[in-house]
């Protein structure tokens, strides 16, 4: 029973949908509690099997040690995405909970499917449940044109992916005669039909994990979303987005990922500097987090280069790292956002002088996204460089390391508006909840810990090189 | 000559659905043409499916079963998409994309 963690979720997700309708209106607070439950839940039944091996449904649902390490990227990811919503004041009166905690839950249920699938028909069906109720979660606040606008392009571009990709995929079936990962990989040749197959499919990567040519869907949704759930698509959805390269790269494609590296340097330098120089220019916080976003996908994938071993568990303990920070980043902008309603860089002024705690911690986490070194960021990077390095690739190093360079320039106009920059007329304290006061206090441990202490990366690396010595056979 | 159409036949069709879907979802203004065209493109997907089951894959059912699945996500994604833009309608009495530009640096 190792599929118990996906039951539990989709069983909390039906019963929070079921409960709301029979529910008192002021009940209706015990429903991120009992979200956050399941996924606490979940975690932990993910933790006590974290190095199992099994196969269920004749092979189409399988459970390795980096299925469940992905698993608990997507459970942490969704646990603080309900504790950034808990006791949030704007945020209650916008939403009906049920049906949010319940989509929530549920794009959970896909992420994790996705991840576990192993032919096309479950990995698409999976990854369509995790990117279509994200839709609605978009365009939530009812009347709100910025959200309403976020929510029609997330829409029209997320299907239109979707057609991309399922065109790929129907022309891979056409090039193998079978749905399974295994044997259309095996069955690869590199036949014109083959290559308009592969970036079909690698269009409908990049859109989940906003790569950049494919990236253009990010801004306006990250910027016109509810906060929280701008948090959910920068750290849970675009881990949704890693496992489904992981599918088709190391899954799929992973005797010939050799022969591609050229085409994920290329991604990643495209996406690297793309989103690194668009974000400079930016005022609104949710915008600027969006292209600081497009440029992080663009240092994840640089593990894909070679393949070698380390590649996998270095991507995974980024994404591990990246959820904490992330996470951290948007509790302070989701926060900030409560209190006052304003989310334009320009609005952190002084934050230092009112609430030196928070400003703080929003200095810590940007300085492990930019990768200043006792921070975890830097600790991540470091072992995606030199992925880089093995390979041979000392240019992108290079090009990583300059964009790195650029990144602190504009992560540190934030801090300077926070800490240099005097406050407005008026500016008082703001108070913090005590949840948030949590949710902040395990994300910073997580961007100053997670780093400095080994183990995690130790245990990453000795769970998934087993898996893939056996694997893939490397 | 014989008259009964083959796969290569089949698949033109279903990229000729599928190039026309593309051509909709570039050139018009409203957004519900341009689910249409999404749509087109995606069911042009699901009749790919069945044409290489029937003439690549014969003894199993692996493509028309991926059909059905793609028709029912395609149907979700519709309703989805549907209800957005009623929600955009009402607060901008029109669902015109090329106005949606609220949002800069």
């Amino acid at each position: 029973m190792y599929y118990l963690p996906e039951l539990v979720i989709v069983a909390a997700g039906f019963f929070v949908l079921i409960s709301d309708l029979f529910m008192p209106k002021h009940h209706r607070k015990y429903l991120p509690p009992l979200s956050l439950g399941a996924a606490a839940i979940a975690i932990g039944l993910l933790l006590a099997n974290v190095n199992v091996a099994a196969e269920y449904l004749g092979g189409r649902f399988v459970i390795s040690p980096l299925t469940t390490w992905f698993k608990i990227i997507f459970l942490l990811g969704g646990a603080f995405t309900v504790l950034l919503t808990w006791n949030s004041k704007r945020f209650e009166r916008i939403t009906a909970p049920g049906e949010f905690f319940s989509i929530l839950l549920f794009t959970q249920v896909g992420m994790m499917c996705l991840i576990s699938s192993t032919d096309l028909a479950s990995l698409y069906i999976s990854l369509e449940l995790s990117t279509i109720p994200l839709f609605a979660l978009a365009a939530w606040k009812r009347g709100d044109k910025y959200s309403g606008e976020a929510g029609i392009k997330y829409v029209l571009y997320g299907a239109l992916a979707s057609a991309l990709l399922l065109y790929g995929f129907g022309l891979l079936y056409a090039s193998s005669g079978s749905l399974d990962l295994r044997v259309v990989g095996d069955t690869f040749t590199a036949t014109p039909l083959a290559w308009i197959a592969l970036a079909l499919v690698i269009s409908g990567v990049g859109f989940k994990l906003t790569l950049t040519p494919f990236h253009f869907w990010a801004a306006d949704v990250y910027q016109g979303a509810p906060t929280p759930v701008t948090a959910y698509l920068s750290v849970a959805s675009k881990a949704a987005g890693l496992a489904f390269m992981f599918q088709i790269f190391f899954g799929m494609f992973g005797a010939q990922l050799a022969e591609w590296q050229w085409l994920i340097a290329a991604l990643a330098t495209a996406s690297m500097t793309v989103g690194n120089l668009i974000a400079i220019i930016q005022r609104n916080i949710k915008r600027f987090m969006a292209f600081s976003s497009i440029s992080q996908a663009g240092y994840l994938i640089m593990g894909f280069i070679g393949p070698y071993p380390e590649g996998a568990p270095a991507m995974l303990f980024y994404m591990l790292i990246f959820a904490f920070t992330n996470m951290a980043v948007f509790g302070v902008i989701m926060w900030y956002d409560d209190e006052t309603g304003r989310t334009d860089i320009n609005d952190y002024h002084g934050l230092s002088k009112t609430n030196p705690v928070l400003a703080l911690v929003m200095l810590l986490a940007l300085f492990s996204l930019a990768g200043v070194p006792p921070m975890a960021g830097f600790v991540g990077k470091f072992f995606l460089f030199s992925i880089a390095a093995k390979a041979g690739m000392h240019w992108l190093v290079a090009v990583a390391a300059i964009n790195s360079t650029i990144s602190l320039f504009y992560y540190l106009r934030i801090v300077r508006a926070m800490y240099i920059e005097t406050p407005t007329e008026g500016q008082r304290r703001l108070p913090v909840s005590p949840v948030m006061q949590t949710t902040l206090a395990v994300t910073t441990a997580g961007v100053i810990f997670l780093g400095v202490i080994p183990l995690f990366y130790n245990l990453i690396e000795r769970h998934l090189t087993d898996w893939l010595r056996w694997f893939a056979g490397w | 000559m014989s008259l009964v159409p083959g796969l290569e036949h089949w698949f033109i069709l279903s990229t000729l659905f599928f190039a026309i879907g593309l051509y909709g979802v570039l050139s018009r203004r409203s957004a519900v043409g341009v689910l249409i065209g999404v749509e087109l493109m995606l069911n042009s997907t699901a009749l790919n499916f069945v044409i290489f089951n029937r003439y690549l894959a014969t003894p199993f059912l692996d493509g028309a079963v991926m059909m059905i699945f793609v028709i029912a996500v395609a149907a979700a994604e519709a309703v989805l998409a549907m209800a957005i833009f009623v929600q955009i309608f009402r607060s901008r009495h029109s669902v015109d994309i090329s106005t949606m530009t609220e949002m800069r640096y």
